[in-house]
C-alpha cells in the first residue's frame, strides 16, 4: 500500500456514460494482482471529501500504466471525466485481496454485469499470459451497453448476453453459465448482487450436478478450523478462495479502503462481518451469506 | 529564520497523560492505529483514538453504513467491534511497544458495561486513556442517550472515574439544545478533558427515493460540513469548564486547527479528512509547528482562547462558570 501521484495520459468514454482512463502509476504496476483496486482522490475544490475505489482494469508493467474503467454516476466520477492528459491524481493502493487462480486450472470462466467487467479484466490479461483458457461471458440490458470487444484480446472467447435481445443471447448472463459449468476450472464474477447471488446458488449446486468436486477439498479435510491439519484453508485465507470453484469481487460503500472504518462490510456465512476493502474485495462465494442475513 | 527554532508542541493532560503535540486522531477513522501504518508515521501523532469499544462483540449495523455528503459524510457503523478483552488481547502487545499513546473509546448500554469496560482498560499496559463515547442509548433509561441529559452524563462518567485511574475524556454529542449544563455535569464528575464534538444526526435517501440510504436509516455526520457546530460548541464549553478541551470536528487545514485553538480548545482530533488525505494529521503537526516560528512562540499554548470573551475574574472563580448565554 502506497500514495502515489498518478497522471493521467489518456482519458475516453467507451460507452455511453462510461469511461476508461490511463494513468502513468509504475509504483502501483508493482505487485499489483488482479481482483484489487486503487482509491483516488477527487480534487477538493468541490466538497468531494471521500476518496473513490476503482478496480484495477488492466495493469501495464512495462509501460508503468495503469487503466480504470467507471460509469460516471455522481459528482465524484464526474469529476473524474473532466481531467485532461497531464493532470495528477493522488492514488492510495494497491488495496484489498486479490482473485487466486490454483495453479492447476486450465479453463477459466469470467462473468462480469455491466461496469462488472472492470473486476474481472485484468484476470483475462493475467489468465492468458499463464496459458489458460479463458471464456469471458457479458451481461448488460441492452447492445448499446456492450463492452466494445477491440478492448480484449483475441484469445478469449467472448459471450455476450442482453436483457432486451438486442444483442447476444436474449436474457441474463446466468442463463450461460450451466453450458460453461462442466468445463470451467473455476469462475470468477463481478457485477449487481443479484447476479452475484444467482451465481453463488449455481456454483453450490455444481458438484452434485456435476458428480465430482473437481478442484474442492477432498472428502475429510472440510473446510474451517476444525479440521485441524496444518495443511487446511482457513476461512477468509488466499487458499480458501483457490479452492472455491467461485470468486466473486463485492462491491460496497466505502469509507477509508485500508479497514480502519469498518464501513464497507458484507456478511460472511457465519455471521462476521467482512470488510470489503481488506478481506475483500474478493471472497469464495461460499464464504458470504447470500441471504443478506443481517 | 524568525523568532526559536525549537518549538515545543508537547501537552500535559491531567493524570500524566503527556502528548508529543495536539494532532489526534478521531475514534472510528483510524482503526486500532495499524491499519495505517503504511503510508501514515503513526508514531509522529499526538495520540491515537481506537474504534469504540464494547463490553461484548457487536456486529454493527446493516450496510449501507457510509455515504458521501457535502463536504463531509454519514456513517452509521453501529459500533462494530470485537469486544474489549478481545481487543486489548490483540492490539494490547502492539500498542505497549508504541511512543504514540492509544487512548481507547469506550461504549456502553449501560453505567454497568462502561465501568466494566474501564475496569478491564485499567492497568493494561499500551492503553494510555479512556474515551468515554456517551451517544449511545442508556437501555436502564428506556434508550435516551446519556450524551442529552446531564444527570446521565454526569452518573457515567462518576461510576466511570471511580472504576479506573486512567485519564479520562469524555466526548460530547452535539445533538442537544444546551451543551453546558452537561459539560459542566462532566467536569463535576471528574473527567479529565472533554472531546467536543461527536456526528450529527441525520439521514439520507436512497437512490430511487423509495427508502432511506443508510442501512440503520440513522447515520452521524462528521466532515468539514459539521466544523462551524463544533466550533460554537468549543467555544461554549470552553466558557464554563476548567478541564482541557480536545475540538473534533472537519479539521483539514492548518486554520481549522488554529480556529479551534482561538476557541479553547488545548488539541484537535483529525478525522474524516483522514480518508481523503491520511498524511494530513502528520503535516498539521509539522504546520502548527513552522506557525509558532513565525509568530515567535516556543509553544502553541499561547494560541488557546485567543478568540474567547475577555473574563474579568479567573478562569477558575465560580463567577465565569456562571456567565449566560445572551444572543
Amino acid at each position: 500500500m502506497q500514495l502515489v501521484a498518478a497522471e493521467l495520459v489518456e482519458s475516453r468514454e467507451i460507452l455511453p456514460g462510461q469511461w476508461l482512463q490511463a494513468f502513468h502509476a509504475p509504483a502501483l504496476t508493482v505487485g499489483s494482482r488482479a481482483g484489487q483496486f486503487v482509491h483516488i482522490r477527487p480534487g477538493d475544490f468541490s466538497g468531494l471529501i471521500l476518496r473513490r475505489p476503482f478496480s484495477f482494469n488492466t495493469v501495464d508493467r512495462t509501460t508503468g500504466v495503469i487503466t480504470i474503467h467507471f460509469r460516471a454516476v455522481g459528482r465524484g466520477t464526474a469529476w473524474f471525466t473532466r481531467l485532461r492528459p497531464g493532470d495528477r491524481v493522488d492514488m492510495l493502493g494497491p488495496l484489498g485481496r486479490p482473485f487466486e487462480v490454483d495453479p492447476r486450472s486450465r479453463h477459466l470462466l469470467l462473468i462480469a454485469g455491466g461496469l462488472g467487467i472492470a473486476g474481472v479484466r485484468m484476470l483475462v490479461d493475467d489468465a492468458l499470459r499463464a496459458g489458460r483458457e479463458v471464456t469471458l461471458l457479458f451481461g448488460a440490458a441492452s447492445a448499446v451497453e456492450v463492452y466494445p470487444s477491440n478492448l480484449l484480446p483475441d484469445e478469449v472467447e467472448y459471450v455476450v448476453a442482453t436483457d432486451d435481445g438486442s444483442l447476444g443471447h436474449s436474457g441474463y448472463v446466468t442463463d450461460l453459465v450451466p453450458a460453461y459449468e462442466a468445463w470451467a476450472d473455476q469462475a470468477f464474477a463481478c457485477g449487481p448482487a443479484p447476479m452475484l447471488a444467482t451465481l453463488a446458488r449455481l456454483a453450490a449446486g455444481r458438484s452434485a450436478r456435476l458428480g465430482v468436486a473437481r478442484l474442492g477439498p477432498k472428502p475429510g479435510r472440510g473446510a474451517g478450523r476444525s479440521g485441524g491439519a496444518a495443511r487446511a484453508a482457513l476461512p477468509g485465507s488466499p487458499a480458501a478462495r483457490r479452492k472455491s470453484f467461485l470468486q466473486v469481487s463485492m462491491e460496497q460503500n466505502m469509507g477509508c479502503a485500508v479497514g480502519a472504518c469498518l464501513g464497507c462490510v458484507v456478511m460472511d456465512t457465519s455471521g462476521v462481518p467482512q470488510r470489503v476493502c481488506r478481506e475483500g474485495p474478493v471472497f469464495a462465494s461460499d464464504e458470504l451469506d447470500w441471504e443478506g442475513g443481517w | 529564520m524568525i523568532g526559536p527554532a525549537a518549538v515545543d508542541l508537547s501537552l500535559e493532560l491531567p493524570r500524566g497523560l503527556r502528548l508529543d503535540n495536539p494532532i489526534l486522531v478521531a475514534s472510528g477513522t483510524f482503526g486500532y492505529g495499524v491499519e495505517y501504518s503504511e503510508v501514515v508515521d503513526i508514531q509522529r501523532l499526538g495520540a491515537i483514538c481506537c474504534k469504540g469499544t464494547t463490553l461484548h462483540a457487536r456486529v454493527g449495523n446493516r450496510p449501507p453504513r457510509v455515504t458521501e455528503t457535502p463536504a463531509g459524510m454519514l456513517n452509521s457503523i453501529g459500533l462494530q467491534n470485537p469486544g474489549v478483552d478481545a481487543v486489548v488481547r490483540k492490539y494490547g502487545p502492539t500498542w505497549q511497544g508504541w511512543h504514540v499513546p492509544v487512548i481507547v473509546n469506550v461504549a456502553g448500554e449501560s453505567i454497568d458495561d462502561y465501568v466494566e469496560v474501564a475496569k478491564r482498560l485499567d492497568g493494561v499496559p499500551g492503553v494510555a486513556g479512556i474515551e468515554l463515547n456517551i451517544s449511545c442509548p442508556n437501555v436502564g433509561k428506556g434508550g435516551l442517550q446519556f450524551a442529552i441529559d446531564a444527570e446521565a452524563a454526569g452518573a457515567v462518567t462518576a461510576a466511570v472515574r471511580r472504576a479506573t485511574e486512567l485519564p479520562l475524556l469524555v466526548k460530547l454529542s452535539p445533538n442537544v439544545a444546551d451543551i453546558r449544563p452537561i459539560a459542566r455535569a462532566i467536569e463535576a464528575a471528574g473527567a479529565d478533558a472533554i472531546s467536543a464534538i461527536n456526528t450529527l444526526s441525520g439521514i439520507a435517501v436512497a437512490p430511487g427515493r423509495r427508502r432511506p440510504l443508510l442501512g440503520n436509516v440513522y447515520g452521524g455526520l462528521s466532515g468539514p460540513a459539521i466544523k462551524p457546530v463544533a466550533l460554537r460548541i468549543v467555544y461554549e464549553v470552553a466558557q464554563v469548564v476548567d478541564i482541557p478541551i480536545i475540538a473534533i470536528g472537519g479539521v483539514a487545514e492548518l486554520g481549522d486547527v488554529l480556529d479551534y485553538l482561538a476557541v479553547g480548545a488545548v488539541a484537535v482530533q483529525v478525522g474524516t479528512v483522514l480518508f481523503a488525505d491520511p498524511t494530513l494529521p502528520v503535516r498539521l503537526i509539522d504546520e502548527l509547528a513552522d506557525e509558532c516560528r513565525r509568530l515567535g512562540l516556543d509553544s502553541y499554548l499561547p494560541l488557546v482562547g485567543t478568540a474567547l470573551p475577555k473574563r474579568s475574574s479567573p478562569r477558575s472563580a465560580s463567577s465565569a462558570k456562571g456567565v449566560e448565554y445572551r444572543p
